[in-house]
């Protein structure tokens, strides 16, 4: 008998999209110590330079400079931090408010069901893109400001994709019967249903981290994202497009480093949704 | 020529990459015409036998050796396009489960067409016309409409006709029946079998009839072979096999089973279950001993041999002279006194179902429960039959209080229950429980039988301590006949009995005065079966507690029950005493229910299926 964590950690899918993330985080938590220059440092003199290896590169900026002469290595990593932060915070909070409301919505039906059902219908007809900006224009720049937009936006997500799982739980007969020994609604919810429910929130959360990153950059990119003094991949990209002829690295790199956060999240999602999902395993896979 | 032959027959299943037989060397001969029966529990292989022929095992089985020989050609060496060829053809099967065997996107006519195009039948009208006598000789009600109609607008009784029609349409040689009847109402049972019957003979077509239930094996097939984990244990002629057993096995399933006119008896327990694929792996010898009650060192030695007992009769074991000794081992647990203090009352209880409203248009009002009125005193076990659909379990459901009733009272010691208040489900939480039907979806699966069992102990704002918890585990375990070591398993981990067993546990964790049972035993084998009904008997003895055991199996509830509660189209339309009712039953549905089950004597004729012979 092997429990789902174990399960979930022999998984090549799981493992190296922990690698991964792991990298990435202790970019993004160490960044002070691991970025050679401050991520803000112009050094007019010397823009646009190359990568260290290629010529014409120097050294001491590993990646290159960008247009204004800041190391691209530093500020990857410290835009590493903003995409971190993002992602967990986003998808924590869209999954909380998220799966409260499915759990309510699946497990109550009835009137609460038809309520909660059509708030998620009308918020999800907007745009997510454009009303995150327009959230943002209302808000303000800003590292929080972009995390409340993301969970405004994406909670209905989670609302609608786990109610129907709740719904499925809800239906079994077992879910019945504790509440004909005595179980208390909130009793019910918290110990029957939300066990058989975790595994999907666990890999919707992780799935979410990825469109965090991904919305995160997009925001930054015009402009409406974290402040301009706080280094953002979506920045970075932005920043690039006037130099993209004379180098094309300072546009590449950015993109890169949101492929690869967006691929271990997707990673880690499938990996999970793979390893934890009962229909996985209990038909012995 | 036969028109199917196996010899020795062997079906190999890889488990954790070792080969198990799954069917071990079975012979057996079917000449056209006539019907072979495979009897035998869940898991004896046979299914196998018509997967094998149909080549359709599951994945990691395979015929590892034997040949199965069709007129003479050996389907296990065919080329594939060959059997494509016959299957359909001259090779024909009745499924299982109507409903989910007809597309549910086509009309019934487009499905029949589609087949009979298949098999050439000439052009399009011919094929209608051909489809239309099919029907007709399926005996279908207008067979002209239920061509344009869909899968979905027939009973599944009707299903099984359309199904039955296609399968003969082709002037099969063969056909594979298996279970045909298992998914339907047992009011339809004899139909169906009486149709079958009467297909087989008109077309003279051989039929292998897949079985669980040894009482219509013997009514309907002409030879039988019981099963028993892959071995064909015993063969011969269908009524001599039933009516004067050899192997000890299908004498013990024979005394599992309650009979529905003799004396009421112990029903026989045979211990544990068949083993299944894997632990077959390790065992040697007999597979039957670890359960035979005529087991001798020799059992469990070697395997007994197939051993001819008269001409054509076969039986696997090395004392089949002891069978007709065995008889059943205990004695009939005697029910306590039924006092005359009512436990439950229900009074004019009506269930109101609006059904098909739309945003405009009032909808129709469907009555699920119609004025029933019924008590149930202190011990007595109450049965509530009907068919599917008469409102059985909407009754269970209102009875618990997962559904409120339109109208009526529900009186529980006196205590009015009907209105959902926090007060009546706390009273129920204590004296009325429900054992739920399909153990799979009443236990949770995330659980650990320990925390299932004493689950009643976490609600609401009690904290019972670790110790009271385990000895509470450990009492009701015990008082279910399951082991303590399967205290920290999850119920995936169970088999249905078991899980079963844990189930009811659950239900009798706070000892309720009244449970409520909704066709507990429906899906389980008759050995297993026979184990629960002994084990209701026992508690009741124990514990004392009344019960409301909804069923559709009429011979389970003679065993059981002492009243019966007679139910159709939602309606009480017969109540009293089980011995009263059965023998002079006054509603044509009850008649219906009754005429349903076969008779326990192989000798007897069933009336039901004899009517079609002449």
């Amino acid at each position: 008998m092997s429990g789902p964590v174990s399960r979930s950690l022999r998984s090549a899918r799981v493992l190296i999209a922990l690698g991964m993330i792991l990298c990435i985080g202790i970019c993004a938590l160490f960044a002070g110590w691991i970025a050679p220059h401050d991520p803000g440092d112009q050094n007019l003199l010397s823009i646009l330079t190359p990568p260290a290896w290629a010529a014409g590169g120097d050294p001491s900026y590993p990646l290159g400079t960008d247009g204004l002469g800041r190391c691209i290595l530093s500020r990857l990593i410290y835009g590493a931090r903003t995409a971190m932060l993002v992602a967990f915070f986003a998808s924590f909070g869209a999954m909380i408010i998220g799966s409260v409301l499915a759990h309510i919505s699946g497990y109550f039906g009835g009137v609460v069901d038809w309520i909660i059902g059509r708030m998620v219908d009308v918020w999800m007809s907007f745009p997510p893109v454009i009303l995150s900006l327009i959230l943002m224009v209302g808000l303000g720049v800003g590292l929080s400001k972009v995390i409340l937009a993301i969970i405004l936006v994406d909670w209905t997500r989670f609302c609608r994709v786990l109610r129907s799982e709740v719904l499925i739980v809800t239906r079994h007969d077992y879910v019945a019967a504790v509440r004909l020994l005595g179980f208390t609604h909130w009793q019910t919810i918290v110990r029957e249903v939300l066990p058989a429910t975790l595994p999907l929130l666990i890999t919707l959360v992780s799935i979410e981290m990825a469109i965090a990153v991904v919305v995160e950059a997009i925001l930054s990119f015009v402009g409406l994202g974290v402040g301009s003094d706080q280094p953002a991949w979506g920045q970075m990209i932005a920043d690039a497009r006037q130099s993209v002829y004379q180098s094309p690295w300072n546009l590449l790199l950015p993109i890169l480093g949101i492929f690869l956060t967006v691929t271990a999240f997707n990673l880690l999602g499938d990996g999970l949704r793979r390893t934890l999902d009962v229909r996985f395993s209990e038909t012995g896979r | 020529m036969f028109a199917i032959q196996a010899d020795e027959l062997t079906v190999g299943a890889a488990i954790d990459g070792v080969i198990v037989p799954a069917i071990r060397a079975l012979s057996f001969e079917l000449e056209p015409g006539k019907i072979l029966g495979l009897v035998g529990e869940s898991g004896a292989g046979k299914s196998m036998v018509g997967r094998a022929i149909a080549k359709l095992l599951p994945s990691g089985f395979k015929v590892t050796s034997g040949r199965l020989l069709f007129e003479g050609t050996d389907l296990v060496q065919m080329p594939p396009g060959a059997l494509r060829a016959l299957l359909g053809r001259a090779i024909a099967f009745i499924p299982q489960a109507p409903m989910t065997a007809l597309n549910p996107v086509h009309t019934i006519g487009a499905q029949f067409d589609e087949h009979l195009a298949r098999i050439d039948e000439g052009d399009r009208a011919s094929r209608r016309d051909r489809a239309l006598t099919m029907l007709e000789a399926a005996r279908l009600p207008h067979a002209t409409d239920l061509l344009a109609q869909y899968p979905h607008q027939l009973s599944g009784g009707m299903c099984q006709r359309v199904l039955i029609a296609l399968a003969f349409s082709s002037n099969p040689r063969l056909v594979i029946a298996d279970e045909p009847t298992t998914a339907l109402d047992v009011t339809m049972h004899p139909q169906i079998l009486r149709l079958i019957a009467d297909m087989q003979r008109e077309h003279g077509t051989a039929v292998i009839f897949i079985t669980h239930d040894l009482r219509l094996a013997a009514q309907l097939c002409d030879e039988v072979i019981v099963m028993y984990a892959g071995r064909a244990v015993e063969s011969g002629p269908a009524r001599a096999v039933l009516s004067s057993p050899a192997h000890p096995y299908t004498r013990c399933l024979q005394l599992a089973n309650p009979s529905m006119r003799a004396e009421r008896r112990a029903l026989y327990v045979m211990p544990e279950q068949m083993p299944s694929l894997s632990q077959l792996r390790d065992m040697s010898g007999c597979h039957f001993a670890p359960r035979c009650p005529l087991v001798a060192a020799d059992c469990r030695r070697v395997e007994p041999p197939s051993l001819m007992l008269a001409a054509g009769r076969n039986a696997a074991c090395i004392r089949a002279e002891a069978t007709s000794d065995i008889g059943a081992t205990q004695q009939l647990t005697s029910a306590p006194a039924i006092s005359q203090r009512l436990v439950l009352q229900v009074e004019g209880l009506e269930k109101h179902y609006a059904a098909g409203r739309g945003l405009f248009g009032r909808g129709r009002i469907v009555s699920a429960v119609k004025r029933a009125s019924f008590v149930i005193a202190e011990n007595e076990f109450v049965a509530l039959v009907g068919e599917s659909g008469s409102g059985k379990s909407t009754i269970a459901k209102l009875l618990v209080g997962l559904e409120q009733p339109t109208n009526g009272r529900i009186l529980l010691n006196g205590e009015n229950l009907t209105e959902a208040t926090t007060r009546s489900a706390a009273l129920r939480a204590i004296s009325l429980q429900i054992v739920f039907q399909d153990p799979q979806s009443a236990l949770n699966p995330r659980r650990r039988v320990a925390s299932i069992v004493t689950q009643v102990m976490e609600a609401g704002s009690r904290h019972a301590g670790w110790e009271e918890l385990r000895a509470k585990t450990a009492e009701l375990l015990a008082e279910v006949g399951l082991s303590a070591d399967l205290a920290a398993r999850l119920p995936g981990q169970l088999s249905g009995g078991q899980r079963q067993r844990v189930n009811i546990a659950r239900a009798l964790c706070t000892i309720p005065k009244i449970l409520v049972a909704d066709e507990i035993v429906s899906g389980l084998d008759v050995s297993i079966q026979a184990q629960l009904l002994n084990l209701l008997a026992r508690l009741r003895a124990e514990l004392g507690f009344a019960m409301l055991f909804i069923s559709h199996d009429l011979s389970v509830v003679r065993h059981l029950c002492s009243r019966v509660l007679v139910m159709y189209r939602g309606e009480i339309v017969e109540q009293g005493p089980v011995e009263t009712v059965f023998a002079n039953p006054q509603h044509p549905h009850t008649r219906a229910l009754l005429a349903s089950v076969p008779p326990d004597e192989p000798e007897v004729a069933w009336s039901m299926l004899q009517a079609a012979v002449n």
